[in-house]
């Protein structure tokens, strides 16, 4: 049966939880909240430590919550982040996304800061403000920083988050033997940007139903009698972990069985784990592939997507890597298009009178229940202060809760 | 000027003239999403690849390596994938052809301008730009390409691509 305006906008006769409003993909005035109450308090994955490996390499990036920020590792070998601004007359200091410097130099003025943020040259210093400004007081505005959970950069713009360790908690405690028994390194990067809202792409990150989208999920998982054991496992501040699956890979024509695994991964193993707000550790027999959003707006989003693999690869190990990555991750490859044009559909119809966006399967937490996205907006609505099926209070408290 | 000279000169710029015709015509083909027309171009020993240069790591990335059972089994396997189907049209111009009569090949490298002409209302987009860097076997009646490296000056490519470029 169709349905007309009344019954399309009419709330569903469902939990609060189970449904959010489309709004929450579309309101600038949301986003602008999120900006603040999300993303300039949460710890957020900047890169990974072998992209500043070397005593002076530099990674410039743009954080959401509204800054341009500079990763850096001192000559004492620190991993520091600063806001990416000369304190003098807020030019930006580094215009390349990465690179190598002893002193970074403001092409403005040429004032000079160390890669410790310390500022180390001022500009005929003395003719101009005597002894009315030092340069030791004048450093770069430094962010909170910490490396872990598989050598991340994360920083967090709130000078008085807790620290990482308990941002994550035990979320990523399944996969830790993989990520930390040695070191890693990244071999591939790029970014999709998407007319879409940040939230779509964790959603599909955090349900597997949409697996009938993807004919090779379908092969080499779903076909599989432990992938409908894959269960879902929430942790605090909106994180969730999927269960640990063994893909048949060479159930999908021209494709074979990944010989090369993690440490503590089982031979083409699988484990997945969704972070709020947006991050996706996911490592999949040879490679693993971290996701991060970079919101824009309410209706754009840049995706960054990392692939990486063990630091003592050798050449051929690192190839057969890289090429496991593509053939389903990579921008040519079979999953990742298919997982993007999907958020980029729901991109294009959230605009346009779309009614309330269901969460509602429940499969006692196993591979195609819904528990992933209903824990993350329920982190969403705590730190939002608002529901995210009724963010302007419209209810009055009369819907099911 | 000897007769064999001239002789030679002729025969190379017949080769260079065939090598480009077929770069052209494996463009028409890619442009018609005759995929498998176009691999039937290729040397059994074909060798593709797509990569780039990131910045961003400051490392060489390689989104896409095949041989051609590989290109094979994934143009065959496309009917099965949910995939974008705005069509691409590819501006390309040969640059260079270098022929080696030695080792029976040329390479030639093409720059490309790959277009994306959306579905509903024909807008067209630059969807990428790059280089093609071929190695064409000379061993038979027609020249075959036996290594297409396609080389990407664009790293944003939205939500990607499912063909060949």
């Amino acid at each position: 049966m169709t349905r007309g305006a009344v019954e399309w906008d009419r709330r569903p006769s469902l939990p609060m939880t189970h449904y959010v409003h489309p709004a929450i993909y579309t309101d600038e005035g949301i986003f602008g909240a999120e900006q603040e109450k999300i993303w300039s308090k949460v710890w957020y994955l900047a890169c990974h430590e072998s992209e500043v490996s070397e005593a002076n390499d530099f990674r410039a990036y743009r954080h959401p919550g509204g800054k341009n920020l500079l990763v850096a590792r001192g000559e004492d070998g620190k991993i520091r982040t600063f806001y990416n601004v000369c304190p003098h007359r807020g030019n930006t200091i580094v215009y390349t996304p990465a690179g190598n410097a002893r002193h970074i130099t403001c092409i403005f003025h040429a004032w000079a800061f160390n890669t410790k943020g310390d500022c180390v040259e001022i500009t005929r210093e003395k003719q101009g403000y005597g002894d009315r400004l030092n340069k030791k007081d004048y450093g770069l505005r430094e962010v909170r920083t910490e490396v872990g959970f598989g050598g991340f950069v994360y920083v967090n713009l709130d000078d008085n988050a807790g620290p990482l360790a308990e941002f994550i908690g035990h979320a990523l405690d399944g996969m830790l033997k993989c990520l930390e028994t040695e070191s890693l390194e990244i071999f591939t990067y790029h970014q999709a940007v998407v007319n879409t809202n940040y939230k779509f792409w964790h959603d599909t990150n955090s349900e597997f139903y949409h697996d009938y989208m993807h004919y090779h999920n379908r092969q080499t998982s779903m076909l599989q009698p432990s992938y409908w054991e894959r269960e879902y496992v929430p942790f605090p501040n909106g994180h969730a972990q999927v269960g640990d699956q063994v893909v048949k890979y060479e159930a999908y024509e021209g494709f074979k069985g990944r010989h090369l695994s993690f440490p503590g991964l089982e031979r083409n193993g699988w484990k997945m784990v969704d972070l709020f707000p947006g991050f996706t550790y996911n490592l999949r027999g040879s490679a693993l592939r971290i996701d991060t959003v970079l919101p824009l707006g309410p209706a754009k989003t840049i995706i960054e997507y990392r692939g990486l693999g063990l630091r003592r690869d050798t050449p051929d190990e690192r190839a057969q890597r890289i090429r496991d990555y593509d053939s389903i991750w990579g921008p040519f490859g079979r999953n990742l298009h298919e997982d993007l044009m999907g958020v980029m559909g729901q991109g294009r119809a959230i605009g346009r009178g779309q009614t309330y966006i269901l969460h509602a399967r429940e499969e006692e937490n196993k591979i195609h229940d819904e528990i992933g996205m209903r824990h993350f907006y329920g982190e969403w609505s705590r730190r939002m202060g608002r529901l995210a099926s009724d963010p302007f209070g419209e209810t009055g408290g009369t819907s099911r809760a | 000027m000897s007769r064999g000279a001239s002789q030679g000169r002729e025969d190379s710029g017949a080769i260079v003239d065939a090598v480009r015709d077929l770069i052209y015509r494996g463009c028409l083909l890619l442009d018609q999403n005759d995929f498998q027309g176009w691999l039937d171009l290729c040397a059994p020993e074909f060798h593709y690849t797509i990569s780039a240069y990131s910045p961003e790591i400051r490392r060489e990335v390689v989104w896409l390596d095949h041989d051609h059972e590989g290109m094979a089994s994934l143009i065959r396997m496309l009917p099965k994938h949910n995939s974008d189907l705005t069509p691409l049209t590819r501006h390309a111009s040969v640059y260079t052809v270098e022929n080696d009569p030695a080792a029976k090949e040329a390479r030639a490298v093409t720059s490309v301008a790959i277009f994306s002409t959306s579905l509903d209302g024909g807008a067209t987009e630059l969807f990428a730009v790059g280089r093609y860097h071929d190695v064409l076997a000379l061993d038979g009646p027609a020249p075959r390409l036996k290594r297409r490296g396609v080389r990407l000056e664009t790293r944003s490519l939205g939500i990607g691509k499912h063909w060949p470029l």
